[in-house]
């Protein structure tokens, strides 16, 4: 009986081993459809669509392509382009934009009349497109925006923290429940009880916003907030029926499982699941390229999820997906080059990756050798010392750039300013200065060459996560040369609240991005703010302050991007924050099937112009 | 098996679970200042009172509103009505739900790999042991030392890249429609048993050689043991004293590893899931881990901590049945 028992046991397995013997068949393969096979590394997609999805994983992009907002920011030409709206203007009281004669802003005027301190906002005039619908057909209206934009400033309706921060410049605002400032005007909502004239005409695609008094408060609004449909939620949504909330109804989750959205794609639900969505294109989607053609050129989207990145390279390389949604590496860098049917894309990163100095340490965390980094002098040797070529030769393996003591990428050509390198050319004289510049402050030596002071010997930790190990390996080496020791110290999982936060700490790598969009809040976090700010070192300089506090209350533009490059050489002469490199982004495609990716800073492969100019290579 | 031995057993379960709640719930919590602010950091203008209200909501949304202790409360008493809370994701689904989703695809695979670790395992280990000091022995042996020194994701990446993805053998990784798609047709068993394979090959070459070297030592020790002599000394046939004495005996250890084994059914495979993108409870706990889903993490957590002492508990008192020798001390 036991014999016949393990004999069972065996069939089962052989017949077990024989069904998994045999490959499975890989869709892309053999699909001569316009259809896009996107590999993501991911922990998992999401299977609920609330409109305003988490800030995690994909669930932004997927957002971006069934919903839309009124504006995308160019972070280049520093313009909003178009989507749901296609124009937006200051204007003055009676709603008239205020331009000059070619079309651009009169900020003059803007400053003129709302520089006055008994201005207490700016209003904004946008226009919407005509035509454009939502996916189940109905038109796009005004109210639909001011339905968004009125949620989003309502808690008790929409339960969303986030929405509250992405409108924190619109002076709209609720108490309890119940509006208590209006700040949104459109034909239906009192825009004519304003002043504000809309015709019967402009009455679904104008209305007024009232903004706080800077410059940067429309940037949020116009590009961050994904506009709703009103005819889908306003039935459904009620304080006990959020629209972000903790135990929907069935209505509501069948609203979260079925967007209703206007941007360019449609989830297929019934083709959709944990680790693959499906989007297809909509058919009447009323934005064209340039020639009439459909701005989209992809008719269908399938993300794949890997939970493991080195399969999903597999993957690609096996022709099981098109491309890979997903920065990788630059130790992957050889594994693509001269591969046949492979396009790399090494776009130029935003990233910037920094070495901080703890400048003025609170009383108790003070010691000696720490004290050496508050002396400029000390910081610009430090910063001499670091050959960011070789930095980016060695540890990204060349897939990198260089940045300048400013701070700021030359992907911002608008605010890039190029005289905000402050070190001179060459190394050897650079060690040569940096040497000379220590020697005033620590000229002796102990027997393995490193400084001292009073007896110590000049050595600092940085902090570091594992991967930042090489990095600050190398910074030991070219270090060493000026006669300062450092070591690697590991940030733990909690860096802020064990070491930045208190000043624990020497130095750390820090990450920092600025762009045009978050400088007015990015300066004030890295170089004013002090405590719970990224300003770990609690830098503070009166001049530089005064000068980020201008930046971000002047109304007039022009003037702000001159205050940007001036704020770039204060911080370059100050070595607070030494640049290292800024690191690209690199992502891989197959160009098997379709032709016409497309580079963009910042982004992988997969990023909207790559989508608007894909093409399949059997359609050429 | 006495009374005593049971109830103190039992006892101890009792105590160890109620410490895992707690650790459960607080260790999420370490090394986290103000969950709001790390969900959303200030954004354009914000003043510092705007972005309180921020927060405040944000805490409010979440249930990080009330005191800490307060919270740990409101945890107890929902897991008294089985309630883990809801998740954080979208749609916020129950993490009951979530884990009932999950879960029978990873005991899909951790059983099948346990039945054959444990099918194999002794067969190959009782071979060994039969032919103790000879080539086939030797081959368990450094099969142990190789296994041992491999870990099974770096097997499961060999695996999956020679036999998924360079020959073709196997699916290289689970077919994603696999789950969506299944309706216990024999078709959609055989797609399981096919994504399966290689997941279960990964991990059940270190279950084998385990469970093999395991009961080889077992047999082997026990085949030099006092009573065996007795036994076979007092006219036994071999086949009684294989049986009856041998085997009984060597199942101690044997017993011991599949206990451990049962309490490593549900969360000993999340890399292995993760590499093959198995829709079970290790890439859900991943998720869970990734996206700061603090009730998420707390339910799964909780779980395989309840699977793991109940697995324990059973595995001490079938201990106690096998050798009466382990309750003595509770009976005086």
């Amino acid at each position: 009986m036991k014999r016949k028992c393990a004999l069972l046991v065996l069939a089962a397995l052989l017949a077990f081993s024989a069904a998994g013997c045999q490959a499975s068949e890989y869709e892309r393969r053999t699909d001569a459809s316009n259809t896009l096979y996107a590999g993501v590394v991911a922990s998992s997609f999401p299977v609920s669509f609330m409109p305003w999805l988490s800030r995690d994983g994909i669930a932004p992009t997927i957002a971006s392509m069934l919903y839309s907002t009124l504006f995308t920011y160019n972070e280049e030409t520093g313009l909003f382009e178009g989507l749901i709206a296609k124009e937006w203007y200051y204007v003055d009281d009676a709603g008239e934009p205020l331009l000059r004669e070619d079309g651009s802003v009169d900020y003059d005027r803007v400053e003129a009349i709302y520089g006055a301190a008994d201005k207490t906002y700016l209003p904004v005039k946008v226009v919407l497109n005509e035509g454009l619908t939502w996916s189940d057909g109905m038109p796009v209206t005004a109210e639909d925006v001011y339905y968004t934009f009125d949620i989003a400033t309502n808690n008790t309706l929409s339960n969303h923290a986030g929405a509250l921060a992405w409108t924190s410049d619109l002076q709209h605002g609720y108490s309890s429940g119940t509006l208590v400032e209006q700040g949104i005007f459109t034909y239906g909502h009192g825009a004519a009880d304003m002043g504000y004239a809309i015709s019967e005409e402009e009455r679904d695609t104008v209305l007024y916003l009232h903004v706080n008094k800077v410059l940067g408060a429309v940037t949020t609004l116009f590009s961050t907030i994904l506009i709703l449909p009103e005819h889908i939620w306003e039935p459904i949504v009620t304080p006990t029926n959020q629209l972000n909330s903790k135990d929907p109804t069935a209505a509501t989750l069948a609203q979260y499982g079925h967007p209703v959205g206007c941007g360019p794609y449609v989830l297929d639900a019934d083709r959709s699941n944990a680790q693959v969505i499906v989007l297809e294109r909509r058919a009447d989607y009323a934005l064209t390229a340039e020639d009439g053609s459909a701005l989209y050129k992809v008719d269908t989207i399938k993300f794949i999820l890997y939970q493991e990145l080195n399969v999903a390279i597999y993957a690609l390389l096996k022709g099981h997906i098109d491309l890979l949604d997903s920065a990788i590496s630059t130790n992957y860098l050889s594994l693509f080059e001269e591969r046949e049917h492979m396009f790399v894309s090494n776009a130029p990163g935003l990233f910037l990756q920094t070495l901080v100095m703890n400048v003025n340490p609170v009383a108790g965390e003070k010691n000696p050798i720490r004290d050496l980094l508050g002396d400029v002098r000390v910081r610009r040797a430090i910063a001499l010392a670091i050959d960011q070529d070789e930095l980016i030769s060695r540890i990204l393996n060349g897939s990198g750039t260089t940045v300048a003591a400013g701070l700021m990428s030359t992907a911002n050509p608008l605010i890039y300013n190029p005289d905000a390198i402050l070190l001179p050319e060459g190394l050897e004289a650079r060690i040569a200065e940096a040497n000379a510049l220590l020697d005033e402050v620590a000229p002796t030596r102990d027997e393995e060459g490193y400084r001292t002071l009073d007896g110590a010997r000049v050595s600092f930790d940085i902090l570091g996560s594992v991967g930042e190990q090489e990095t600050i390996a190398f910074l030991q080496v070219q270090l060493q040369k000026i006669g300062i020791e450092v070591e690697f110290a590991s940030k733990g999982s909690s860096p802020e609240k064990t070491y930045l936060y208190n000043s624990k700490f020497d130095m750390t790598i820090q990450g920092v991005t600025f762009t045009i969009s978050n400088l007015d809040i990015m300066y004030l976090a890295h170089f004013v703010t002090l405590g719970t700010s990224s300003n770990y070192g609690r830098f503070g300089d009166p001049d530089l302050t005064a000068l980020i506090r201008e930046m971000r209350t002047t109304l007039d533009l022009e003037h702000k991007y001159e205050l940007i490059l001036a704020i770039q050489s204060m911080i370059a002469d100050e070595y607070y924050k030494v640049p290292l490199y800024c690191s690209n982004v690199l992502s891989i495609a197959r160009t098997d099937r379709y032709q016409g990716y497309v580079t963009v800073r910042g982004s992988t492969v997969f990023n909207t112009d790559t989508l608007q100019n894909l093409e399949r290579r059997d359609a050429s | 098996m006495n009374r005593i031995y049971v109830l103190k057993r039992v006892l101890y379960a009792i105590f160890v679970f109620a410490v895992v709640i707690t650790l459960d719930f607080f260790i999420p919590r370490l090394g986290v200042d103000d969950p709001a602010a790390r969900y959303y950091p200030p954004q354009g203008n914000m003043t510092e009172i705007e972005y309180e209200i921020v927060k405040q909501a944000t805490r409010e949304q979440y249930g990080f509103d009330v005191p800490v202790f307060q919270q740990y409360l409101n945890y107890l008493e929902g897991l008294t009505r089985f309630d883990l809370g809801t998740s954080f994701r979208s749609g916020s689904p129950r993490v009951s739900d979530l884990i009932s989703e999950r879960l029978p695809w990873t005991l899909a695979l951790s059983v099948t790999n346990l039945v054959i670790s444990l099918f194999f395992g002794i067969l190959i280990g009782a071979f060994a042991a039969w032919k103790r000091g000879r080539w086939q022995d030797t081959l368990l042996l450094n099969a142990s030392t190789f296994t041992t020194a491999l870990p099974a994701f770096f097997i499961a990446l060999i695996l999956t890249f020679y036999l998924g993805f360079e020959f073709e053998l196997f699916p290289a990784y689970t077919n994603p429609n696999m789950v969506a798609e299944f309706d216990w047709s024999w078709d959609a068993i055989k797609v399981v048993m096919n994504n399966a394979a290689l997941p279960i090959l990964s991990m059940a070459v270190g279950g084998i050689v385990a469970y093999g070297q395991s009961t080889r030592n077992s047999v082997i020790a026990v085949t030099n043991e006092d009573f065996i002599l007795t036994a076979k000394a007092k006219g036994l046939t071999p086949r009684t004293v294989l049986y009856k004495h041998i085997l009984r005996n060597a199942m101690l250890p044997i017993v011991t590893s599949l206990g451990m084994s049962i309490s490593g059914l549900i969360g000993g495979a999340v890399i292995i899931e993760q590499i093959f993108n198995w829709n079970g409870m290790g890439t859900l706990f991943l998720e869970a881990n990734s996206t700061n889903d603090y009730p998420l993490m707390m339910g799964i957590m909780l779980f395989m901590s309840a699977v793991a002492i109940a697995a324990n508990l059973v595995t001490e008192l079938v201990y106690g049945l096998l050798d009466p020798r382990v309750t003595v001390g509770d009976r005086r």
